[in-house]
């Protein structure tokens, strides 16, 4: 990238990878001018993006999504509790997501990532105010057992827009989820139902059949950087830690805003930047829907 | 959702109806779980390169034991160690909370970080990094089974990754005791019922070992036979873990 008309910096005198340490900033800024990041993609432009479902066998629900590097893991377990007073008919998710030391040079074992827990709010919040789960569909019989979803999401691998693929692996894992068969015994307890056994003891069956969970409006959601004029859309970690200013907006598959975050940062977001990020993210939305999607369709074929 | 009035409610995972006949499992003539002999380990799949953030890192695959170690430095150690002109060696081994058939119990295993730790030391030429650290971290997405075996050697493998110089692989496989058989790379069910254990971490080039423990009761010739056959297992071992480095350097090459 050594262009000619370098006469107030030393980038004509030093190699591309120093000139990238010893001053990143000037490094993004050269290449946003020619409307070019260094990974070779436009400002605007997502990373390859893929999913897969049940990546976890003995889960009930799980599915590994990858963001360019950044990768996550979400597995769902199905457990029985028994619900709240105020809620007697309605059973819960958990969500947390984890940070293990394995996914970035910065987590270090015994003290958790300062990021966790904040996405972990934020995928709570997405996840709750969107409406994608019922929990009327969780509840198993009226205020005496429902079921508990806990969805725990790890980070394998952390390369930047942290918050978008854990959201994306979260969603792909509750359009994965099977909520098991199960029946009552006699002691009130919720117990698993094996093929063979589901005629002898049909009177006490509470969840009949294996069954998935009807998802409305699912969220997605895309993460922007703004520096100066330039919107550069689903950031790496490297570019992250260099223009602090990060948008992420989250729609559902309709395109309705479910919730907008600007986390301070040294630039003032101006309406129509604002306007150009929710455009990028509608873009995204229909990417990310048709990703998930296909996968849905290839996993049902293969059950047939 | 969750968490509106503080803590979680007290969960259970709904057990099967019908509780398995556990007993005639292992009786004289059982055959194994998952169908395999009982010298036969468990197919092997290893990947380098499973986390780019890291220096180094590897991906390890025994049936469902699932397994990724990531290494990060040599890297400045921390300001309150003391001074020391050989490097050193910092492991940490830890569970999802989804790797157990009962959520969140991988936390029983906190010795598996202390053993890692001796399993390597010996094998790593620590004073090819002087007065800096090397992070070695693993994370297990699945337990099914010898998962300290597993974690070790995809250890060693993420540290070739990572360019640490290390005298030779460093390879591990363990055998359950069950009634009178020795059975090799045992499955959790295995485990359950064995009548003792023995685990074998060897650098199968230099035909030397880093580890061994062994657990329960054993007489002298069944020790023998247990430990040839971990080292004949470590050995082939050894060399898929090879061609898995091979393979990636010549594809880096092209």
């Amino acid at each position: 990238m050594g262009l000619p008309n370098a006469s107030d910096d030393l980038s004509s005198e030093m190699e591309v990878d120093a000139f990238r340490r010893l001053f990143p900033l000037r490094f993004f800024e050269r290449h946003l001018a020619e409307s070019i990041r260094p990974d070779g993609r436009p400002l605007g432009k997502a990373r390859d993006t893929s999913v897969f479902l049940g990546a976890v066998a003995s889960a009930n629900g799980s599915a590994l999504a990858k963001i360019g590097s950044t990768t996550m893991l979400t597995a769902i377990k199905m457990e029985v509790m028994t619900p709240s007073l105020e809620s007697p008919d309605e059973g819960c998710i958990a969500i947390d997501f984890h940070m293990p030391p394995i996914c970035s040079p910065i987590v270090r074992p015994g003290r958790p990532a300062e990021a966790a827990p904040v996405i972990s709010k934020q995928l709570f919040d997405t996840i709750s105010s969107s409406g994608l789960v019922n929990l009327k569909e969780l509840s198993l019989v009226n205020g005496k057992a429902a079921w508990m979803a806990y969805l725990d999401v790890y980070c394998l691998d952390a390369d930047g827009a942290l918050f978008d693929a854990a959201l994306l692996s979260a969603v792909s894992a509750l359009s994965h989820l099977q909520i098991p068969a199960v029946a009552i015994n006699d002691d009130g307890k919720i117990v698993l139902m094996s093929e063979e056994d589901g005629q002898k003891q049909a009177q006490e069956q509470v969840n009949k059949e294996k069954r998935k969970l009807t998802l409305k409006s699912i969220p997605f959601s895309l993460t922007c950087i703004l520096h100066k004029n330039y919107i550069l859309a689903d950031p790496t970690a490297e570019e992250e830690s260099i223009m602090e200013t990060l948008v992420t907006i989250v729609l559902d598959s309709s395109g309705q805003l479910i919730s907008l975050y600007k986390p301070g940062g040294s630039v003032l977001a101006h309406t129509s930047a604002l306007q150009d990020c929710v455009a990028l993210t509608r873009q995204r939305v229909k990417e990310l829907k048709s990703i998930l999607d296909e996968q849905n369709s290839v996993m049902e074929i293969e059950q047939d | 959702m969750a968490g509106k009035g503080g803590a979680n409610p007290a969960t259970y995972s709904p057990s099967p109806t019908i509780q398995k006949k556990k007993a005639p499992l292992f009786k004289e003539d059982w055959v194994r779980p998952d169908g395999r002999g009982f010298h036969q380990c468990r197919p092997a799949f290893f990947r380098t390169g499973a986390v780019n953030a890291a220096s180094g890192s590897a991906y390890a695959e025994f049936g469902n034991t699932k397994v990724i170690v990531s290494v990060f430095g040599p890297r400045e150690s921390k300001k309150a160690m003391m001074y020391s002109d050989t490097g050193r060696l910092n492991c940490n081994v830890s569970f999802t909370t989804f790797a157990t058939p009962v959520r969140g119990q991988g936390s029983d295993h906190k010795e598996y970080t202390a053993m890692l730790h001796k399993a390597l030391e010996g094998a790593i030429i620590l004073e090819s990094f002087p007065k800096t650290t090397v992070d070695v971290f693993a994370l297990v997405l699945e337990s099914s089974g010898s998962d300290l075996p597993v974690v070790i050697s995809c250890a060693s493998l993420a540290l070739a990754d990572a360019g640490i110089m290390m005298y030779d692989l460093v390879a591990s496989v363990s055998v359950s005791c069950v009634s009178k058989n020795l059975v090799i790379d045992p499955i959790f069910e295995e485990e359950n019922y064995q009548d003792g254990s023995l685990m074998i971490t060897c650098m199968p080039s230099r035909y030397e070992i880093t580890q061994l423990t062994v657990t329960g009761e054993w007489s002298t010739p069944k020790i023998n036979e247990g430990m040839q056959l971990c080292l004949d297992a470590c050995a082939k071992l050894a060399k898929i873990m090879r061609s898995c480095l091979k393979e990636a350097a010549s594809d880096s090459k092209e």
